[in-house]
């Protein structure tokens, strides 16, 4: 598309790449097909085509973002879809991305946004203060009624009728491979996902161990950044990546490393953007030699010879999280890797649809999230699967919240297929125990 | 009146006092009042043939055996095979490229690949009030503006009078064979030709006719591709019984022109009326339309009815998803009910003011559809 | 680009209008924010914008109805809206109309394998209907380029065709039915599920008549069963003369391929850039596909690469399995989008007669360079369709302007070999004042009449097809 921005304006080098990327689109409408977004509202405006027009407009003209255009904004779940989509390579998430950062550094949301955002931006990345703020919804699960505000009532809705303990896997240390070393890797252990659900980091690291990972887990290491990163947080967010950038060079110049393992890939592809993120900041040369070497689980393992299983009489319907998909265009590996082992495959309709997760999305937005989750379990079910695997916890969170079918990790198969215990959500299900929701 | 040229044509139309009976070849004849006769018989000539292209154009009232002619030479034909009304209709005379499009006459392999109005590219014509106009062209994809091709396709002449006519022709085929069911009752016969028409082995002629008992299916192509599917439809339709399979271009194009003329009511008393309608709809609609005997095309989709003479049919079968067009009847009948179905109040508004833009006079085949 | 000028009268009375129409409509089906309706200034067409004076996003009929009911007694123009994929401006607006997004009418009412049709809402894109049907073994044939996202709604306004219509036919061809709301808000049916029309072909009139007839809700269409299979077989010459030649003689033999694309050396120079997908460096480029069983397909290609080989190609490849067959297609797809990056470009849509091929491609390359522009060129070479892509620079001024002149330069020479403006894409605000180029004054007097007929008070999307000129004195007569 034609574009109006000023020469002065396009020396900032953020406003520069915004409009190389707006200069791509041609406007098309491809992107609107796939959108979940618009499925469910058939409005232009929560398109990604309506969003890239929006924020050109913003930008150009450098207006003080209004309430319209930050609700459709806010409204986009950066599931991505559209970038696979599109016919003219437009990058919609360094563009939202941008979009993002300028709408909060220069728009004053109501107090109740800004309070919640604060507050999730504060309590999510850190382990510690999430497993307290389960806790406390867990107890304020049966008021949940009496909250005025739906965003509220969704988290306590979300919150799991189980919180798992600490697990002390977790802690920065070494896990010596058992067969003779192949590679040697970094674990994310990320952050909400350690207080949600402990079995998913216990089952990658038993299983890379087995196929002859070193696995460490970085000293220093924490959150990705994502989640400030998508609100807009952008200082928040690169404060928490630079920790990480520091932490797994310091790895990789020390005993090296071959790849950062990470088995959320919602981290995953902020992780492979560190490059993109911190480009013209001094620690660009670090970050990009993160993001080279960053890898989903399921990257990994396609390299370690996972050993061929004996078919199992187990239907596996495999969820293709969005960020995996289409953030770090990795589709068939997880597939590949569940056959081999011996699982039954089968994929839903719609398979490009995102959850409705997507971060902090099925909090921020429950009325379109629910609507997702509602769609993804139909199409889940109808294949009547055994037990539904997903690369992403907020994807299992998700979905675990709308079905009976038990919700695992691929990671979480993957190990019990080649020597590892059943994974405790299928074993819940089985006895009758509630499961993790 | 028999103008020569277009130019001719549109003074006569221009100067006309009266109301004006459209004539082509005269056999398909379908008005009831006298007037003046037009006839388009010396507006005859190929003036483009592009077998590459898959193009043709011709004057109106060129002879359709002109047309098959020069068409054959080149291994191409009008695919949508249009019926010839003599048989039926009693009539004599030479139908015209003209007469086929203003009454969008088609046959049996309408079903597979269109009707007449689904092969026009463009059109000459020349309207009431004798302006000379044109519509589409000769290039298959055009939507440049409205198409008024379909529109005057099937108007029987009542909007405009055509001057040329251009239109898609297709290769003529290798090779030709027919399926044959037998015994099957009208229900298990729509069943059994949407059970071919719904694979993947394009069949080109749909037909039962219940009176022999005979279900039959066409499929044309070549040599080796028509051996295949015949095989391929016999296993499908097992379940309908043992088809007999008739192989051999000569023997299937006999079988089928037979069905596309209805041959078969030719010298049999009784009105003929053509019914359009739901293939699924058609044995319930033919058991309550008092016909005589019935003939199935398209599927099911045609149903061809011989009824005792004065009948009306509509009356017989109450409200319809579909219509019913008389074909043959006396004059009387023909005065008593109308041949075109009534339509709903708002399409028949539609159609008197289009009518009354392109022929405000009324000078053109006045009474013939309305 | 011209538009008539918004009633002013009308432009002050909205928000009296806005509250009608909220009124009429569920919540949030009414947009009517300056900021919002930024959105909905343009279709796929961007050069041209002007947000209307509010959007309304119906979900039934009925609601059709109400908005246009509405809009006939207040005097308010309406400018139907499909996908927003109009390449011709077919769903620009004036600042004094009210959009009508047909996207939330998306559901599927009926689907009947053995009568073989599926009835769905307009609002359904293409693709979708396919997708509804696809599990039966079933398709709906016309596949635009953009099926993906564009809507039935837009197909029947713009008797949209693809490459596959070569053997399958356009909308028109496999539309059987209609829902249509008119605009003093009257609701009608023509057609069906049977064949043909009981008396005018009104069906085939309202197809390609660019929302300015009527407002189609629903529409009943044709589903055909899948083929056994199809395959493609991707042909290098080194000269367009010769492409064209073969294209000839393969219709000539009696084969029907389903689909014939060509590209010309630009277009496949910058598809192999962007899509890498391994097309020979050539002049020209053709991909033949044919269907049926393996045996039929392999009857087929037989004889065609016998025509293809007597005409000394660069290279001759055929599809081994379907990783080949789409590797094949790759760079067919990919052609816009690769066009996409390296330039803005503007796409047209003329048609000429097959024959007509070579000498038009050389007049295209004379005027292009006389302009100073480049042109690249894909083809559906069957049926004689064609996609000039001329590139140009957005961001340079005056570059539109004189990519505009060579457009209508090329579709000049269009129909002055016998073809016409616009095979796929429709007239829209594009190619409105090229009419008088295709039609005589007579011609367009006898279209214009048919939508005084349709719509008497001119308020339908009337700024389209006919240069405004031409139809001021409908429109005058119509306020």
């Amino acid at each position: 598309m034609q574009t109006n921005f000023s020469a002065e304006q396009l020396q900032d080098p953020g406003t520069a790449r915004a409009n190389e990327i707006l200069r791509a689109c041609v406007h098309c409408g491809f992107c609107t097909a796939t959108c979940p977004t618009y499925q469910v509202l058939g409005d232009e405006l929560d398109s990604p085509r309506g969003r890239i027009y929006l924020m050109k407009d913003m930008l150009e003209n450098e207006r003080v973002p209004d309430e319209k255009t930050v609700t459709h904004i806010d409204r986009c779940l950066s599931c991505l879809a559209c970038m696979t989509t599109c016919p003219s390579g437009v990058h919609y998430m360094h563009l939202v991305d941008h979009a993002r950062d300028y709408i909060e550094r220069h728009y004053d949301r109501p107090w109740s946004d800004r309070a919640l955002r604060w507050i999730l931006s504060k309590i999510l990345p850190y382990p510690m203060r999430f497993r307290l703020a389960l806790l406390g919804a867990r107890i304020g699960r049966p008021f949940a009624r009496l909250m005025p505000d739906a965003r509220l009532r969704a988290m306590l809705e979300m919150a799991p009728k189980q919180i798992p303990p600490v697990s002390p896997n977790d802690d920065p240390q070494t896990f010596a491979p058992e067969a003779p070393r192949k590679k040697r890797v970094a674990l994310m252990t990320g952050c909400a996902q350690r207080a949600l659900n402990t079995d998913i980091n216990d089952a990658t690291i038993r299983l890379l161990t087995r196929l002859g990972c070193e696995v460490v887990v970085a000293e220093g290491a924490g959150c990705c950044g994502a989640l400030t990163h998508h609100m807009g947080k952008t200082g928040e967010s690169h404060a928490t990546a630079a920790k990480n950038i520091r932490a797994w060079v310091a790895e990789m110049d020390g005993k090296g490393l071959d790849a950062i393992v990470i088995n959320t890939s919602g981290c995953g592809t902020t992780v492979k953007d560190y490059g993109h993120m911190f480009r013209g900041e001094p620690l660009a040369e670090d970050a990009a030699r993160v993001s080279a070497i960053a890898r989903d689980v399921s990257e990994v393992l396609m390299e370690l010879d996972l050993p061929e299983g004996a078919p199992k009489d187990l239907t596996v319907a495999y969820h293709a999280a969005c960020s995996l998909q289409h953030g770090q265009q990795i589709k068939t590996h997880p597939k590949d890797l569940l056959k081999r082992a011996g699982f039954s495959i089968v994929e839903p309709a719609d398979a490009h649809l995102c959850c409705g997760s997507a971060g902090t999305y099925n909090l921020m937005q429950p009325a379109i999230s629910k609507q997702l989750k509602d769609r993804k379990v139909q199409t889940l079910e109808a294949a009547t699967p055994d037990v539904i695997a997903a690369g992403n916890i907020g994807c299992m969170m998700q979905i675990g919240g709308g079905t009976d079918v038990p919700v695992v990790h691929t990671a979480e198969l993957l190990d019990w297929a080649t020597g590892g215990p059943k994974p405790p959500a299928m074993r819940a299900a089985q006895t009758g125990v509630p499961i993790l929701r | 009146m028999s103008p020569i040229s277009e130019y001719e044509l549109a003074e006569a139309l221009a100067g006309a006092h009266g109301p004006l009976r459209i004539r082509g070849g005269g056999t398909r004849t379908l008005d009831v009042d006298g007037g003046d006769t037009l006839s388009t018989g010396q507006m005859t000539g190929i003036t483009l043939h592009e077998p590459g292209a898959l193009t043709l154009v011709a004057k109106a009232g060129t002879p359709v055996s002109d047309i098959r002619a020069a068409l054959r030479a080149e291994n191409q034909r009008l695919a949508f095979e249009p019926m010839d009304h003599r048989p039926l209709l009693g009539t004599t005379g030479a139908p015209t490229i003209g007469g086929v499009v203003a009454g969008n006459v088609s046959g049996p392999r309408r079903i597979a690949v269109g009707a007449a109005r689904d092969f026009m590219l463009g059109v000459r014509f020349v309207d009431g009030t004798g302006r000379i106009l044109k519509n589409g062209g000769r290039v298959m994809k055009n939507v440049t503006g409205y198409d008024l091709v379909r529109l005057l396709t099937g108007s029987h002449g009542t909007l405009g009078v055509l001057s040329e006519v251009s239109l898609k022709v297709l290769p003529d085929v290798d090779a030709a064979a027919t399926l044959l069911l037998s015994g099957l009752s009208d229900t298990q016969a729509v069943k059994a030709l949407s059970a071919g028409l719904g694979s993947p082995f394009e069949i080109t002629g749909a037909a039962h006719d219940p009176e022999a008992g005979e279900t039959r299916l066409r499929i044309e192509g070549f040599a080796n591709s028509v051996t295949y599917r015949a095989g391929r439809l016999r296993d499908l339709l097992a379940p309908f019984g043992r088809a007999e399979v008739q192989e051999g271009k000569a023997g299937t194009a006999e079988t089928w022109a037979a069905t596309r003329d209805v041959t078969d009511f030719a010298d049999r008393a009784g009105d003929v009326w053509r019914l359009s309608v739901k293939p699924s709809d058609a044995p319930a609609l033919v058991a309550r339309s008092g016909a005589e005997t019935v003939r199935y095309d398209w599927g099911g989709g045609l149903v061809w009815l011989l009824m005792p003479e004065g009948v009306d049919l509509r009356a017989n079968l109450g409200p319809f998803k579909g219509h019913a067009t008389l074909i043959r009847a006396d004059e009387e009948t023909r005065r008593a009910l109308p041949a075109f179905q009534p339509e709903n109040p708002v399409l028949a508004r539609l159609t008197a003011e289009l009518r009354a833009k392109f022929d405000p006079r009324g000078v053109l085949n006045p009474g013939v559809m309305a | 680009m011209e538009m008539p000028e918004p009633d002013a009268d009308v432009v002050s009375r909205k928000g009296h209008l806005v509250e009608r129409l909220q009124n009429a409509l569920p919540p949030g089906a009414v947009i009517h924010d300056t900021t919002e309706l930024r959105a909905y200034e343009c279709d796929a067409l961007t050069a041209y914008t002007c947000p209307p004076l509010c959007a309304v996003l119906p979900t039934s009929t009925e609601e059709v109805a109400a908005v246009l009911r509405i809009c006939h007694d207040e005097g308010v123009p309406v400018v139907p809206r499909g996908a927003g994929t109009s390449l011709a401006g077919g769903a620009l607006a004036t600042a004094d109309a009210v959009m009508l997004g047909t996207a939330r009418l998306n559901a599927v009412i009926e689907t009947n394998y053995d009568d073989r049709y599926i009835r769905v809402q307009s609002g359904r894109t293409n693709l979708s209907v396919t997708g509804a049907v696809e599990e039966r073994g079933f398709f709906y044939a016309p596949d635009p380029s953009s099926q993906l996202a564009c809507a039935i709604a837009g197909n029947i306004a713009m008797n949209s065709g693809g490459a596959h219509c070569l053997k399958y036919g356009v909308t028109t061809n496999n539309l059987l039915g209609v829902t249509m709301v008119l605009m003093d808000g009257t609701v009608t049916e023509i057609g069906g599920a049977h064949l043909d029309a009981g008396g005018l072909d009104l069906l085939g009139l309202i197809c390609g008549s660019e929302g300015q007839l009527g407002v189609v809700t629903e529409a009943t269409l044709r589903i055909l069963h899948k083929p056994e299979g199809a395959r493609p077989v991707l042909m290098g010459y080194d000269s367009s003369e010769v492409a064209g030649q073969v294209v000839n003689d393969i219709i000539k033999a009696g084969v029907l391929p389903v689909a014939i694309e060509f590209m010309d050396r630009p277009c496949i120079e910058a598809t192999e850039a962007f899509a890498k997908a391994g097309y020979p460096m050539c002049e020209a480029l053709l991909i033949v596909e044919v269907e049926g069983s393996d045996a039929e397909i392999d009857e087929q290609l037989g004889l065609i690469m016998q025509i293809a080989a007597r005409h000394d190609p660069v290279e001759l490849r055929e599809a081994k399995d379907a990783d080949e067959a789409g590797r094949i297609w790759l760079g067919r797809k990919s052609a816009f989008g690769a066009m996409g990056q390296i330039n803005d470009y503007m796409c047209l849509d003329g048609t000429i007669p097959v024959s007509e091929l070579p000498f038009v491609l050389r007049r295209i390359a004379e005027l292009a360079q006389e302009y100073g522009l480049a042109v690249a060129n894909v083809f559906h070479a069957g049926d004689g369709n064609m996609h000039p892509l001329i590139l140009y620079n957005a961001n340079t001024p005056g570059e539109q302007e004189k990519c505009e002149a060579l457009g209508a330069d090329i579709l000049r020479l269009c129909v002055e070999v016998g073809g016409c403006l616009t095979g796929e894409h429709g007239v829209g605000i594009e190619k409105r004042d090229l009419m008088l180029v295709q039609y005589g004054p007579d011609d367009l007097d006898a279209q214009m009449a048919v939508k005084d007929v349709f719509d008497p008070a001119w308020l339908l999307n009337a700024a389209k097809v006919f240069p405004l000129a031409a139809s001021k004195s409908h429109r005058i007569a119509a306020e």
